[in-house]
């Protein structure tokens, strides 16, 4: 076995060039243990400073380890004097966390899921007839559906994404108050239905609720 | 049985009371349990009394006869206990100056245990850092160290394996002049001459990398084994472990940790019994680490072999 003062930072620490950092972290706590001024395993080993020594060479092969940076220089310096083998070194393996947003929680059937609210936006933006309607103070459930229509938003893709029955949102267009559901839920829907044509959901909701006499 | 190889396992560890001589009574109790024909040595010259433990109060024969030449061979000396197998040589000396032998008759005695044909020969050695002490450790190269976990004793133990290291460094330059190497690694480096062997060795492979290495090859060779004596419930179970680490790693020694055996009151009724531990408790958790410590130093492939030893 080499000396100490001749050990590379993996041997100091006792671990494995492919270490992760899980490992380095317990080795480092175990040896600075090991080598503290009340260990019992290394008392009256070594004078004082030769403890602050090796105490001081953990540390740094701790701090350099520990760091990716510096742990791939270091690593680089090591195979550069022939004394590690590159397919040996620590690869970062684990992988990212995984984003559970960005699955598709239910399965679509028609040919075009919720378009993008800043597509949906420019296209009200463009559209002289959105404009118009948008402007006026009373909305009917004819002149949604003409919105939806000319923003093609299929009725179906609000149903999926909003989990409102097809045939409440029917009725909302139709104006078919029979079977729309208790105020306070048709003011909720009435919102949600908004949202996904990116519209003004407050000011349109107004509009629509106003000429049905709604208060 | 035959066997051609003698085994000797000295059994030290620098600090009185750690349980050398009931360590080394009980090794040598459960190896001629086994069927082994063992030889237990005292050589705590001055200070023996591991006839008690075997059961021999008053040894006919001793290690004084030998050396005063009233008989002619070591051999004569070894003394039959009451358990078969069991061999004994004391320790105990008529002769009040006994406790310092002088080099010829150390060398007379330490001649004359290369001698015996035993399967093995354990010698149980005395406190202190005294050259007897340390030469009869190195009589062979697997010496056994009995500590306990506190850190008087673990003291004994650094400073033991130390005055083996640089006793093994004046063997090597007995033509050479060891003071000469001393000074010169002092004056490289003044503070850690004493504490740190490991730089005389560097100092000395610079100086004469022939002799250097050889030193090093002598020093490798060296196989020590490592009880942690007397563990209560509250110590750290790894303390034996993590010496052995300091050790290799700072001394670059092999050493290896054969087991910890449990504190256990009952053992001083045993001594005051005048009876073998292992016969009165043999149920109890330091028997089992007796002999799991036993199991532990037998080579692998006769652990399991002398059977029918057992039954008689």
């Amino acid at each position: 076995m080499k000396p100490f003062k001749e050990q590379n930072y993996y041997e100091v620490l006792e671990i494995s060039p492919d270490a992760v950092p899980l490992e380095i972290r317990r080795a480092f706590k175990r040896s600075f243990t090991l080598y503290q001024d009340d260990s019992l395993a290394s008392y009256s080993f070594f004078s004082e400073e030769e403890r602050q020594d090796i105490l001081s060479r953990i540390e740094q092969a701790y701090l350099t380890l520990i760091n990716p940076e510096a742990r791939t220089a270091y690593d680089q310096s090591l195979i550069a004097a022939g004394l590690l083998d590159e397919e040996k070194t620590f690869r970062d393996k684990t992988k990212g966390p995984i984003a559970i947003y960005d699955f598709q929680k239910t399965r679509m059937d028609g040919p075009v899921p919720s378009k993008r609210s800043g597509e949906l936006k420019s296209r009200a933006e463009h559209s002289g007839m959105i404009r118009d309607l948008l402007t006026r103070d009373t909305l009917s459930g004819s002149d949604l559906q003409k919105i939806r229509t000319a923003l093609e938003v299929p009725l179906e893709a609000i149903a999926e994404k909003t989990n409102i029955r097809i045939d409440i949102l029917r009725a909302i267009e139709t104006e078919n108050m029979e079977l729309f559901p208790p105020r306070v839920y048709l003011k909720g829907f009435l919102r949600s239905y908004i949202r996904c044509l990116a519209l003004d959901e407050r000011v349109v909701a107004d509009a629509y609720l106003k000429k049905l006499g709604i208060p | 049985m035959e066997r051609s190889v003698t085994q000797i396992w000295p059994i030290g560890g620098g600090k009185g009371g750690t349980g050398k001589s009931f360590f080394t009574g009980s090794l040598g109790f459960l190896l001629a349990k086994q069927g082994y024909r063992t030889l237990l040595i005292d050589v705590d010259l001055g200070a023996a009394n591991l006839h008690t433990i075997v059961g021999v109060p008053n040894p006919p024969r001793s290690l004084s006869d030998f050396i005063n030449k009233r008989v002619a061979t070591l051999d004569d000396t070894v003394v039959s206990t009451p358990l078969p197998n069991l061999f004994f040589i004391s320790g105990a000396m008529n002769n009040l100056d006994m406790a310092n032998l002088g080099h010829e008759q150390k060398m007379k005695v330490l001649k004359g245990v290369a001698k015996l044909s035993y399967d093995y020969i354990l010698l149980d050695l005395g406190a202190g850092t005294a050259f007897n002490t340390i030469d009869f450790f190195m009589i062979s190269k697997t010496g056994i160290f009995v500590t306990t976990p506190e850190p008087t004793s673990i003291e004994n133990i650094y400073r033991l394996i130390r005055s083996v290291y640089f006793r093994k460094i004046h063997h090597v330059l007995k033509t050479y002049d060891f003071k000469a190497l001393a000074d010169e690694a002092e004056r490289r480096n003044p503070r850690a001459v004493v504490s740190n062997p490991d730089l005389l060795l560097h100092v000395m492979s610079e100086l004469d990398p022939e002799k250097g290495a050889l030193l090093q090859r002598e020093l490798g060779s060296f196989h020590f084994k490592l009880a942690l004596n007397q563990l209560r419930k509250q110590d750290s179970q790894d303390i034996g472990a993590l010496i052995c680490k300091i050790i290799e790693k700072h001394l670059a020694l092999r050493m290896q940790h054969i087991g910890n055996i449990s504190f256990d009151d009952r053992v001083h009724n045993a001594v005051c019994k005048r009876m073998p531990f292992l016969d009165l408790y043999p149920y109890t958790q330091t028997a089992l680490d007796l002999r799991e410590c036993c199991r532990c130093l037998l080579p692998e492939k006769e652990a399991h072999l002398p059977l029918q030893g057992v039954a008689d």
